[in-house]
C-alpha cells in the first residue's frame, strides 16, 4: 500500500459533467491561472463560517456529502459533485463503464419534501417522457412530478395524502 | 372617525418587519403575534407588544385564523389590523369581519376585495368599463366539456384560472384539446385547496407576454391615482422571482393609456386604499387586463423609490380617513429601482425549496441599495410559510446603472445554511436578453439553458477542495508530502459537519 501512495504523482476531480480537473500530488495551496499562482485559502471563522479566500474574494463553502471518493461541495451557493481519482482507479474506472450496460429502470424520487396530493399513475400504467406522474405539494405550490422517459410504471409507493420527505421513493418505471 | 392608535400586524416576516417600520415612524404601536413555529422570529423584535400564541398548535397558521386575530386584537387594545400579504390580506370576510368588531381593516373595503378576487366578476367589471381583455368565457366553467368548446371558438393555447385564484395557483396553460382533461382537474383541484373554489374560467393565452402592473392608490373621498408601473416579466410557474420600477418597454404614452384604464378599474370598484392592476403587454404592445390585487404587493418597494412615497403610511392614511395629498400631475417617476427576491429554494433542483437555518447572513448596505427582510443569522425558514430570506432593492439613475449595482450588491449578500436564488440572480443580471429588456414571462422557461451562473474558476476551487478532502482523508502518510497542517485545523470541523449531515 505504501509503496501504491508513493507512486501518486497526480489526483484527478471528475464532475459530474464529466469536466476533468488536474491536480499535482502533493497538493498545492494554489491555483495555476495562465503564468500566475494564485494562492488559495480554506478558512473558518464564527462569523464567515467556513469559507474559501481567493483572489481577495471570500467565497462561501460547505461540504455536503462525502463518501468513498465521491464529495458534494456547495461553492458560492452552487452544488458540485465530484469524484476524486488517482490515475490507477481513473483507468480501472473507464474499463468498467465500457462494460457496463444501461440501466433499466428509473427510480423517482421526490424532490423536496412535501405532501402528495395526487398519484396519477398506475401500476402497469404506460408513460410518455414528461407526462406527469404524481402532484407534490410543497411551500404551498403543487409541482407536477413529470416521467423523466417512456416507460411503464412497474412499482407506485406514492399515496395521497401521505408527507414525504426529500429523496423518498415515489414511483419506479421500467424503461 | 378615531385613528389608528395601534395596529395588529396578521402577518410574520419581512412584510410584518416593513410595516412596523412605518408605524413606528407615525408613532403607532404594533402588536405582533408570535408563534409556536417561529417563536424566536425577528419580526417580533420589532413590534410593541407581543401576543404570545405559541400554545396553538394547530396546524391552520394562526394568520388564516379570522375569530382568533380578531380576539387577539381585542384583547391587546388594537385598533386596527394591517394584512400585509397572503393569508388573509384578500379576504372580504376577514376585512368585514373587522369592521363589525369596530377595528380598522387597513385595505380596501369588503365589497372591492370581494369583486376583484372573483375573477369572473373582475372580468364583466372590466368589460364594461371597455377595458381590453383576453377573450374567454363568460364566467366560470363546470367541465372539461364546456373548456374544450370554447377552447376551439377562441383558438389554443388557453389558459385556465381559478376564479377566486392569484399568485399562480390553479392556472394551467392548455395547448391542444387532449390535455383539456387532466389539466382542468389540475386547476380545479388546486384551486379548491388553495382558495376553497373550485371554480375556474377560461380565457386566451396570450404568448410571451410581458407582466406590467399599475400602483393604484385611493382614499375614501373618491380620489385615485396611479404612481406608475412595475415590470415583473421575471417569473417561474407564476412566481415572480425580479420586479423593476418603471418598465424599459413603456413609453409617456402607453405609460399614462395604461395609467388611465388601471385608475379606471379601481374607479369601478370605489377603490380605496394601495391596489394593483395587472396587465399583460404582448409584442405588439397590445395590453390586456389580468386582475387587480387588494392588497400591497410583494415588490411595492421599487415603486416607493422611484415616487419617494412610502405605501404603507399611505394605506394607513387612508385607513384613517385622510384625502390623498398627492395629485396625478404631482407623481414625478425618478431613476430605476430592481428588486431580487432573495429566496431559500435550489436554483439546481428546479428552485425547490430549501427550509433550514440560517448560519450567518449579511446583506450588503450602502446608498443605493434598500434590504427588507425578516431573517437574521441564526433565523429558520421554515416549510409552514414561504421561502423568502430577503428582497435585495437596488437603485440607479437609470436602468443601466441599476443593473450594474444589483450586480455588485449581488456579489456582497453572504448567506449560508440553506441554498438561495442568489446564483440565479448573479446569471440574470448578466444575460443579454436581460440587459436589452426584450424578456418575456417565458424567459425562464424558454431562453435559459442553464438557470444559475458559476465560472469555471468557481468550478475548479471547488474541485480543488475536493481533491484536498482526499488527499487528507487517503493520502495521510509521511511518506508522500502532504501539508498536514491544514488538515488538523479543518479535522474538528469536518468531524462536525459530517455527524449534521448524517
Amino acid at each position: 500500500m505504501a509503496s501504491d501512495k508513493l507512486q501518486i504523482k497526480k489526483l484527478y476531480a471528475l464532475s459530474s459533467e464529466d469536466k476533468k480537473f488536474s491536480f499535482a500530488i502533493p497538493l498545492k495551496h494554489s491555483i495555476r491561472i495562465g503564468r500566475r499562482d494564485y494562492e488559495v485559502k480554506l478558512k473558518s471563522d464564527e462569523k464567515f463560517g467556513t469559507y474559501i479566500l481567493w483572489k481577495n474574494r471570500k467565497y462561501p463553502v460547505e461540504i455536503v456529502r462525502s463518501s468513498q471518493n465521491k464529495y458534494e461541495i456547495l461553492f458560492n451557493d452552487i452544488s458540485y459533485i465530484f469524484t476524486v481519482e488517482t490515475p490507477f482507479s481513473l483507468k480501472r474506472m473507464k474499463v468498467l463503464n465500457s462494460t457496463r450496460g444501461k440501466t433499466e429502470s428509473e427510480i423517482i424520487k421526490a424532490p423536496m419534501p412535501g405532501k402528495i396530493i395526487d398519484v396519477l399513475v398506475r401500476e402497469g400504467s404506460t408513460v410518455l417522457r414528461g407526462e406527469p406522474l404524481v402532484i407534490l405539494e410543497a411551500m404551498k405550490m403543487q409541482n407536477e412530478i413529470i416521467s423523466p422517459a417512456n416507460g411503464t410504471i412497474i412499482k407506485v409507493m406514492a399515496r395521497p395524502n401521505t408527507n414525504v420527505m426529500k429523496d423518498d421513493i415515489l414511483i419506479e418505471i421500467k424503461l | 372617525m378615531t385613528k389608528i392608535k395601534r395596529i395588529l400586524i396578521a402577518n410574520r416576516g419581512e412584510i410584518a418587519v416593513r410595516i412596523m417600520k412605518t408605524a413606528r415612524l407615525m408613532k403607532i404601536e404594533t402588536v405582533a403575534v408570535k408563534t409556536a413555529v417561529e417563536p424566536n422570529a425577528m419580526y417580533l423584535s420589532s413590534a410593541d407588544v407581543i401576543f404570545d400564541n405559541t400554545e396553538d398548535i394547530s396546524e391552520i397558521p394562526v394568520f388564516l385564523n379570522i375569530e382568533k386575530l380578531i380576539s387577539i386584537a381585542l384583547e391587546t387594545s388594537a385598533n386596527a389590523i394591517h394584512p400585509g400579504y397572503g393569508f388573509l390580506a384578500e379576504n372580504a370576510y376577514f376585512a368585514q369581519k373587522c369592521i363589525d368588531n369596530g377595528l380598522i381593516f387597513i385595505g380596501p373595503s369588503p365589497d372591492a376585495i370581494y369583486k376583484m378576487g372573483n375573477k369572473t366578476i373582475a372580468r364583466k367589471i372590466a368589460l364594461a368599463g371597455g377595458i381590453p381583455m383576453a377573450m374567454g368565457s363568460e364566467g366560470n366553467i363546470s367541465n372539461e366539456e364546456e373548456a374544450v368548446a370554447i377552447a376551439e371558438k377562441i383558438g389554443y393555447p388557453v389558459i385556465i384560472k381559478a376564479a377566486s385564484g392569484g399568485g399562480g395557483r390553479g392556472m394551467r396553460i392548455v395547448r391542444k384539446s387532449d390535455e383539456m382533461e387532466k389539466m382542468f382537474i389540475i386547476a380545479s383541484k388546486e384551486a379548491e385547496k388553495a382558495f376553497n373554489d373550485p371554480s375556474v374560467f377560461v380565457e386566451k393565452y396570450i404568448e410571451n407576454p410581458k407582466h406590467i402592473e399599475f400602483q393604484i392608490l385611493g382614499d375614501t373621498k373618491g380620489n385615485i391615482i396611479h404612481l406608475g408601473e412595475r415590470e415583473c416579466s421575471i417569473q417561474r410557474k407564476h412566481q415572480k422571482l425580479l420586479e423593476e420600477a418603471p418598465s424599459s418597454s413603456l413609453n409617456e404614452t402607453l405609460r399614462t393609456k395604461m395609467g388611465d384604464m388601471a385608475v379606471q378599474i379601481a374607479m369601478a370598484v370605489n377603490y380605496h386604499s394601495a391596489g394593483t392592476v395587472e396587465f399583460l403587454l404582448d409584442s405588439d404592445k397590445n395590453f390586456y387586463f389580468m386582475e387587480m390585487n387588494t392588497r400591497i404587493q410583494v415588490e411595492h418597494p421599487v415603486t416607493e423609490i422611484i415616487t419617494g412615497i412610502d405605501l404603507i403610511e399611505q394605506q394607513i392614511r387612508i385607513a384613517n380617513g385622510e384625502e390623498l395629498k398627492y395629485k396625478q400631475s404631482d407623481i414625478k417617476l425618478k431613476g430605476w429601482a430592481i428588486e431580487c427576491r432573495i429566496n431559500a429554494e435550489d436554483v439546481q433542483s428546479g428552485f425547490a425549496p430549501d427550509p433550514g437555518k440560517i448560519e450567518s447572513l449579511f446583506m450588503p448596505t450602502g446608498p443605493c441599495i434598500r434590504v427588507d427582510t425578516g431573517v437574521q443569522t441564526g433565523s429558520s425558514i421554515v416549510a409552514s410559510y414561504d421561502s423568502m430570506i430577503a428582497k435585495l432593492i437596488v437603485k440607479g439613475k437609470d436602468r443601466k446603472e441599476a443593473i450594474k449595482n444589483c450586480k455588485m450588491a449581488l456579489d456582497k449578500v453572504w448567506i449560508k445554511g440553506t441554498k438561495t436564488t442568489l446564483p440565479f440572480f448573479r446569471m440574470l443580471v448578466r444575460h443579454p436578453k436581460f440587459i436589452d429588456g426584450s424578456f418575456t414571462t417565458s424567459f425562464i422557461e424558454k431562453d435559459l439553458e442553464k438557470f444559475y451562473l458559476n465560472s469555471d474558476y468557481e468550478e475548479m476551487l471547488a474541485a480543488w477542495l475536493a481533491t484536498k478532502l482526499f488527499v487528507e482523508e487517503n493520502l495521510s502518510d509521511d511518506s508522500i508530502n502532504v501539508n498536514f497542517e491544514h488538515g488538523k485545523v479543518m479535522s474538528p470541523w469536518l468531524l462536525n459537519k459530517r455527524i449534521n449531515q448524517f
